[in-house]
């Protein structure tokens, strides 16, 4: 017993000592003791955010922005997960793979489509121009728009994969066996599928609003300093003003956010479990 | 200490948290011979087994293998050959491969390995199959090589954990007869682990028959069956019907029963003789199951006490629900067991 | 698409069109003639994927971002793996606590690991950018390891283990000879997700860069920044290229869906 226990630590130390040193120490002294300044300082600064306009504006702005895309995300990724889960065709895996894809595509490539897209000289500007309908290509970039479409694009697939996963493991005979009794096909969507994928759109819904209020490309690329969010800010705080009270403060709140939304999805999870 | 013995448990106990697994069992696994533990699940026969196979440690007790005290080396040191429920093969390995891991490590040179793994497989008919991969395998063959493969590095003692409890019937009986001819071609000494009494009684010359960890009878399986030692042994085996006498119990197997119209009083005057009621009839082709209702005199309760009779389709009496009948059966039959 | 489920098959060809056509608008300007950034396009020519590729910045930037994947993915699995094994092996008290400790990495915002190895290790230790960039990507990519060569791992029946124990392997040699050839596709999946995730992590190479040694997702953000003209379309093209290539291997390997499969169990 001795030696297998010898041998388990040195399994884990080696990690142990990485996650340690390399992440949690630096990551908690950063947050609660950050050079120059004092624990007492960037709590205040923490209570001076939570009462200042201009700081609320932008933490409102990420959250909102956040349930937006999470809504979104949820409602074409949910069709898409569940016409995949339930296509016959051989064409489906291929339709799955093309939205698997794009997680292993860098954000930086993913969010300059939308800058050809939506720029002055874009596609929908020079379109709409041609068209006739407006004068002058309209301002699309540096818009909430701008930020929601680019990180809709980016968390899509993350939400497609999650609710793809929790609907291949419903038996599509008790959609069968719904209709067989009655139900007409709406109704066994929303009586039958719907609740037993509920923990996937859960867990869909937790890694995209999670993704969507830290992610820093898009916001940067398509949100500029118009559409200040959290992530840019914290960046703007930690290199160009070197605030480092301001930095801790807004990393606190990130964290704070992210890890209630892991905790809110947990009990959620676990209740839809037990019922 | 008995030449005759391949390995033995004086007083093992396996402890997990406040669960208590096997409790201070000894038990004699002789050499030679194949010895079954039987038990439902939870019996801690398995845990005895990997006990006996160096992968659980007791947490009190000895095991001795060919006199030796093993009770704490590790499995490699203990030439054992283990075939596992679900056979455990190299899924990265050819069957060949599988067959020779063991000879490899025991670093027995290329021809000569060739030689017996082709030995080993020839042993249980897939000298054929030496190059598939165990994918490629049916049940019933995969369950081949993991045997061959134990046997191969030729061990001191054979261990099977449920071995044929992942194949269908027919090829279940199969394997019973394939395990013993292996047994019986190699002298090896054999541990199997079941909860099919059918397969114990069948396969075993030693049954031990195990609940709750601890042992509550042991021995060959004609001494076993006919005499068994307690009311769980009994039900374990297939005896159905308790009737409770004055200062103990008797049983009986359903098949034992004799179930007649009701004349005036009954003919056996020695043996079990009861008055009852038909409470139910299955038909089952060769048989009909009878359940009954019966008057207990010896009971306490007021309660009837329910028998179960196996009756021949061909001998059986014209029985319908409800009928009043004599329930008989002969004193050879009867078995006393402890109330 | 499903014209029975009119509702759902509008939704599904929608979300398709946002994952896909912006990608599609890049790989047409990066075909233009022309000097900037536009659409249409004027024209047709490769000149910008000459640029791209003799463009020195992007070209030592890939150099750098390669070379920082490929440490990151085999440092993650070297610390990752024996992890892995005593967690899915050994029998430990509080399991499931030690595993999510080693998978926070993945909770915390990345910006904010980034900012707190920034801060702590660069400023604070004086630590180059290099060595203080394969701390935080292994760290970022630990998690990945764990968990994906875990679930590979839980797959593996112990039993397996057990016999080549049986047949008098040591505990080590079973590893070697039995466990991790069953493993190696669970460790090339987490390998493969390790590495993408860490030549495309901008939040900590952005915050870690020297001018000496940055990535190429940061030294492109920073281009678009400056500039407007195709040379980040095409050099765009030629990243999606890669990361197809990447897929294809993945897809004739392991299986493409399955190595997203362990991360969202």
């Amino acid at each position: 017993m001795r030696g297998h226990r010898r041998s388990l630590m040195l399994l884990l130390l080696p990690g142990l000592v990485l996650l340690l040193a390399g992440f949690l120490v630096p990551a908690l002294i950063m947050l609660l003791a950050p050079p120059d300044t004092t624990t007492g300082e960037v709590l205040a600064r923490l209570g001076q955010m939570l009462a200042d306009p201009y700081d609320l504006t932008i933490i409102g702005r990420t959250l909102g922005l956040g349930l937006i895309v999470t809504v979104t995300c949820v409602v074409l990724g949910f069709p898409i997960a569940y016409l995949l889960a339930r296509s016959q065709s051989r064409w489906a895996g291929v339709l799955l793979a093309v939205a698997i894809f794009p997680l292993l595509l860098s954000n930086v490539v993913r969010t300059f489509g939308w800058l050809v897209v939506l720029g002055s000289q874009g596609a929908v500007g020079q379109t709409l121009v041609a068209l006739g309908i407006v004068d002058e290509a309209p301002q699309l970039l540096y818009t909430p728009l701008a930020i929601v479409l680019g990180l809709v694009q980016l968390f899509l697939p993350l939400a497609v994969v999650s609710c793809y996963s929790a609907l291949a493991q419903v038996d599509a005979n008790l959609d069968e066996a719904a209709r067989g009794l009655g139900a007409g096909r709406a109704r066994t969507f929303w009586t039958i599928v719907v609740p037993l994928s509920w923990p996937g759109v859960v867990v869909a819904a937790t890694l995209v609003f999670a993704g969507s209020i830290t992610a820093y490309t898009t916001p940067y690329l398509l949100g500029g300093s118009r559409q200040r969010m959290l992530s840019t800010q914290l960046f703007q705080y930690s290199s160009s003003t070197i605030d480092w009270a301001a930095a801790s403060a807004t990393a606190m709140i990130m964290t704070v956010l992210v890890f209630g939304v892991a905790a809110l999805s947990s009990v959620m999870g676990r209740r839809a479990r037990a019922s | 200490m008995s030449v005759t013995s391949a390995a033995q448990f004086q007083a093992v106990s396996q402890v997990f948290g406040d669960f208590t697994a096997v409790d201070a069992i000894d038990l004699t696994i002789p050499e030679g011979k194949l010895t079954t533990l039987l038990g439902p699940s939870g019996c801690g026969k398995t845990t005895s087994l990997r006990m006996l196979a160096g992968y659980l440690r007791p947490t009190g007790g000895r095991i001795l293998i060919r006199g030796e005290d093993f009770t704490t080396a590790p499995p490699e040191k203990r030439n054992l050959g283990m075939v596992f429920q679900s056979y455990a093969l190299f899924p990265h390995m050819s069957v060949a491969d599988n067959v020779g891991y063991g000879l490899k490590l025991r670093r027995v040179s290329g021809s000569e390995r060739a030689k017996r793994v082709t030995e080993a497989l020839e042993m249980v008919g897939l000298a054929h199959l030496a190059g598939s991969r165990p994918k490629q395998l049916s049940g019933g063959q995969q369950q081949r090589v993991a045997i061959a493969r134990a046997v191969a590095i030729e061990p001191d003692l054979l261990l099977l954990d449920e071995p044929l409890s992942n194949l269908d019937a027919r090829l279940r009986l199969q394997m019973r007869a394939e395990i013993r001819r292996i047994q019986s071609e190699t002298g090896l000494s054999v541990v199997l682990v079941t909860h099919d009494q059918d397969e114990a009684l069948e396969m075993s010359d030693q049954m031990v028959v195990m609940k709750d960890g601890r042992i509550q009878q042991q021995g060959s399986p004609q001494d076993v069956f006919p005499a068994p030692a307690n009311r769980f042994v009994a039900e374990f085996l297939g005896y159905e019907n308790f009737v409770p006498t004055a200062d103990a119990q008797v049983t009986v197997r359903p098949e034992h029963l004799h179930v007649n119209a009701r004349q005036s009083p009954a003919a056996t005057s020695d043996g079990l003789s009861l008055d009852g009621r038909v409470t139910d009839l299955a038909y089952r082709g060769v048989d009909v199951l009878v359940t009954l209702a019966a008057d207990a005199p010896g009971s306490s309760s007021p309660d009837p006490i329910r028998l179960v009779a196996d009756l021949r389709a061909s001998t059986a009496p014209d029985l319908r629900i409800g009928d009043e009948v004599a329930i008989t059966a002969s004193p050879g039959h009867l078995v006393t067991l402890p109330a | 698409m499903n014209t029975r489920r009119p509702v759902a098959a509008s939704l599904a060809v929608l979300g398709y069109i946002v994952m896909i056509a912006p990608l599609f608008f890049v790989v047409i300007t990066a075909f233009t003639a022309g000097s900037t950034v536009r659409f249409p396009p004027d024209g047709f020519s490769l000149r910008w994927f000459e640029a791209a590729v003799t463009y020195q910045p992007f070209m030592s930037a890939l150099a750098s971002s390669l070379q920082l994947a490929v440490f990151a993915a085999v440092a993650s699995l070297a610390l990752g793996v024996p992890v892995a094994l005593a967690i899915h092996r050994g029998k430990i008290p509080g399991k499931g606590l030690l595993e999510g400790m080693f998978l926070s990495p993945l909770i915390v915002p990345e910006l904010v690991v980034g900012l707190a190895l920034y801060q702590q290790f660069m400023i604070g230790l004086g630590m180059n950018n290099l060595t203080t960039l394969a701390i935080g990507h292994t760290v970022l990519m630990f998690p990945y390891a764990v968990r994906v060569t875990g679930a590979s791992l839980a797959l593996i029946d112990p039993a397996v283990e057990d016999a080549a124990r049986g047949l008098g392997a040591s505990p080590m040699r079973t590893f070697f000879t039995i466990t991790l050839p069953l493993l190696r596709p669970g460790i090339f999946s987490a390998a493969l997700l390790a590495f993408v995730t860490s030549f495309n992590n901008v939040p900590l190479s952005l915050l870690l860069q020297s001018r000496e040694f940055r990535t190429l997702p940061v030294t492109m953000l920073d281009y678009v920044q400056q500039n407007y003209d195709p040379i980040v379309a095409s050099t765009s093209v030629l990243i999606l290229a890669g990361t197809v290539l990447v897929a294809v291997v993945a897809e004739r390997t392991v299986g493409f869906a399955k190595i997203f499969g362990g991360i969202n169990r």
